[in-house]
């Protein structure tokens, strides 16, 4: 069979030349090259089967290598040397297969009715993973709005519009239902447009409100309006436009957030604090190894006031003994302690100087004037949004004890409420799905933290106790593997890190070939999304956060791209 | 080229592949490189081919001739007119036609000797290289003996010149891509037949 460039039909991008499975489809471009681009959706006609895949590559490719070496449209006249080039230099699309799905054939044709017969509902008609590869010379087409619909579902409250196709302009939503289910992760550079695609998603998430949200706010961006740094354009805060369903919590008594004052404070009761806790800061606080035979001999003795207690020693005091007039520990000093609960003097007093950070902190006080914890889960529980705003604790050290701390709170509140439910599903409400938004997830997921916080265990099992992680990080190649081989949806803006970029595709199928789809985004509102919850990975240019997308989110309008967003992306 | 079927000589002698045809040196003028010719044959079939090949051989007395200082007018008309060896046309087989319907096969047997040759009308060059998919081409490329790039450059530029005024005006194009099609592995033939095509004027 030959096929002739020229003859394919107009729609057509190409044809399938090759390939593999494994690896990816070769298809023969009979368009120019610049009509498609990486990360483009393309659809495959393969006789009654329907093939959805993603462009991962464009190469250039000639039928001999002289033909590519020597300039012949200089010794051939014009009109000769189209003819020549038309057969002999070609573009090759590497096309990634994602889906196929049984179409059956023409309508109008006399298979028809057969075929339909054999398949008289839609059912096992869906799209499915890929099995199997698509004939040679198969038509390869740019998707159609109707393709996109079908794949991505149509835009609604539930499939969120989270950006557009490349190309077309064509609405790719994401299904917050399958999103909410599994953990999920927001990647990119810094300045890559992170915070936005993240509040994109939490506003999508607070109005479908099908799942509460706690996002820490590490560096109080999300709950009240803010100023791009670039455009210096106001930036709405989830706050103000969600207000009353969502609510801000300032850590330490009296916080102020950007001036405005939030719902409620978080102060944190001393008795909140477990050994375990503190173990996880070892690297931030520099502890010893004898902490944790330190920690456990403060735990026995004292129980859940071990923090108060150990803060109330004293820290070298000496008194004279009555009898031998020599200078002793004091009875309130940590070596008295120590000798009499037989710890090493100096490990407990290390500790103790070390935990002098903590024992400043003004947010942790010794009898709360309300249990701010119980507060929170009360509210999450009962279907609002929390944004804990960090105020002036800004430290890595504020944030992994707060966030820990809280979120183990959690993980034991859901973790009873979804086995109440299912006990007695007639006596118990079925517990409602809970998103925790971290920030600067490596601080809290690296390697060695990730054994000894909640996030981990959450990551990995929470998904059947409803409770799920959206991460934000510049980094996931901090982040521990186990972690991010459970992430579901990943939504990652540019990475140039080769590390970074192999970890947000870890455990995923066609790794290779979206490698560079990665490393080649623009570096500004564009994001390829991928995994578990995105039928096939696509890149997005994302949708703008601002006045407009409210007015869309609200229904104001049909989600579409202004002309102010066109002028934008044409003249930067 | 006329637009009647004209004769021009008669089989030598010929293969299944190809013949050689004698004609008068007073008929030279019908007959040109790359032409298509037909060779009728019995009930109904006859056999298209392309002049690869022009021969004129000498004998004594064209020896004798050359030699003299002088060869009058009157013993030159004399000896184009009356000569006794034949200009040799050689013509290869590009297919043929039977009971109406083209091919470009070869012919099931070759023409006898003394059989006519005659030139093809426009209508039969339209319709013979206008069928199916140059299938003919073949015969033409297989042949290493043969000036291959001249030869199709000839044809091409005989053939396109009926087509733009009696057949399909893109002929040109579509030959070009199809040699460009079976040659894109042989660089050096491809780029020297391009060459020869890229020579070609149409009017």
């Amino acid at each position: 069979m030959t096929n002739n460039p020229e003859n394919t039909s107009e729609k057509s991008l190409g044809y399938v030349v090759g390939g593999s499975l494994k690896d990816s489809l070769s298809v023969r471009l009979t368009v120019p090259p610049q009509e498609v681009k990486e990360g483009s959706f393309v659809v495959i006609e393969s006789g009654d089967w329907r093939f959805y895949g993603t462009v991962t590559d464009l190469q250039l490719g000639s039928t001999n290598p002289r033909f590519a070496d020597e300039q012949s449209e200089n010794r051939l006249p014009p009109e000769v040397a189209r003819l020549l080039h038309g057969q002999t230099l070609f573009t090759n699309l590497q096309v990634l297969p994602a889906l196929m799905q049984e179409v059956g054939p023409d309508p109008a044709s006399p298979e028809y009715e057969q075929w339909r017969s054999q398949h008289p509902d839609d059912s096992g008609l869906q799209p499915q993973p890929v099995k199997t590869v698509p004939a040679h010379h198969a038509l390869v087409r740019s998707a159609r709005a109707e393709d996109v619909a079908n794949i991505f579902g149509e835009p609604s409250q539930r499939n969120f519009v989270i950006g557009y196709t490349r190309e077309q302009n064509l609405p790719i939503p994401l299904d917050l239902e399958k999103f909410v289910q599994r953990s999920s992760g927001i990647f990119g550079a810094t300045g890559t447009g992170k915070s936005f695609l993240t509040r994109l998603l939490l506003a999508g998430l607070i109005e479908y409100n099908k799942a509460a949200t706690l996002v820490f706010d590490m560096h109080n961006e999300y709950a009240y309006d803010d100023i791009a740094s670039d455009t210096k354009e106001v930036i709405p805060g989830l706050k103000s436009k969600f207000n009353p369903r969502v609510r801000v919590v300032g850590l330490g008594a009296g916080a102020s957030i950007r001036g405005q004052s939030p719902d409620f404070n978080l102060t944190l009761a001393e008795s909140d604090i477990l050994p375990e806790d503190i173990e996880m800061l070892t690297r931030e606080l520099n502890l010893r190894e004898t902490t944790p035979a330190t920690l456990e001999a403060l735990w026995h003795d004292f129980g859940r006031t071990w923090f108060s207690e150990f803060k109330k020693m004293r820290n070298g005091a000496m008194e004279e003994d009555p009898i031998t007039g020599k200078k002793v520990p004091a009875t309130d000093s940590v070596a008295f302690w120590a000798n009499q609960a037989g710890v090493n003097v100096m490990a407990a007093e290390g500790l103790h100087q070390k935990l002098g950070r903590l024992f400043n902190k003004p947010y942790i006080v010794p009898n709360p004037p309300q249990d701010s914890l119980a507060e929170i889960i009360n509210l999450l529980a009962s279907g609002k949004h929390v944004i804990l705003s960090f105020g002036d604790h800004e430290t890595d050290l504020d944030y992994l004890l707060v966030t820990n701390l809280i979120t183990r709170r959690i993980r034991d509140e859901w973790e009873k409420r979804t086995n109440a439910y299912r006990s007695h599903p007639q006596k118990n409400p079925e517990p409602r799905p809970l998103v925790v938004v971290i920030e600067e997830a490596h601080k809290l997921l690296n390697r060695e933290m990730a054994a000894q916080t909640a996030f981990a265990t959450i990551a990995r099992e929470m998904r059947k106790y409803y409770v799920t992680l959206l991460i934000v990080d510049q980094r996931p190649s901090q982040i521990y593997d186990e972690v991010m081989s459970q992430l579901g949806t990943r939504v990652s803006a540019w990475l140039g890190d080769e590390a970074d970029i192999a970890a947000v595709l870890s455990g995923l199928a066609g790794r290779d070939a979206l490698r560079g789809m990665l490393a080649r985004l623009q570096p500004k509102e564009e994001a390829l999304l991928l995994g578990w919850g995105v039928s096939l990975p696509i890149v997005v240019r994302s949708r703008r956060y601002d006045q407009r997308f409210f007015e869309e989110l609200r229904g104001a309008s049909p989600p579409g791209r202004s002309a102010d967003d066109a002028i934008r992306e044409l003249f930067g | 080229m006329t637009n009647s079927s004209l004769h021009i000589g008669r089989l030598l002698r010929s293969t299944t592949s190809d013949c050689v045809i004698g004609c008068r040196a007073s008929e030279l003028n019908l007959p040109a490189f790359g032409g298509m010719v037909r060779i009728p044959l019995a009930e109904g079939t006859q056999i298209f081919g392309l002049i690869h090949n022009i021969q004129i051989e000498d004998d004594g007395l064209i020896r004798q001739l050359i030699t003299s200082d002088n060869v009058p007018p009157d013993v030159l008309l004399d000896n184009r007119n009356n000569r006794n060896v034949p200009v040799e046309i050689g013509v290869i087989f590009i297919g043929y036609q039977q009971d109406g319907v083209i091919s470009h096969l070869l012919p099931p047997r070759p023409p006898l000797s003394l059989d006519e040759i005659f030139t093809c009308t426009p209508q039969e060059v339209v319709a013979f290289t206008g069928n199916g998919r140059f299938g003919y081409l073949r015969h033409i490329l297989r042949r290493d003996d043969l000036p291959q790039a001249e030869l199709l450059a000839a044809h091409i530029q005989q053939a396109g010149q009926i087509h733009l005024t009696h057949g399909r005006p893109d002929w040109v194009e579509a030959v070009t891509r199809e040699l460009v099609t079976l040659l894109r592995d042989d660089y050096d033939r491809l780029m020297s037949v391009l060459s020869a095509i890229g020579d070609i004027n149409l009017s």
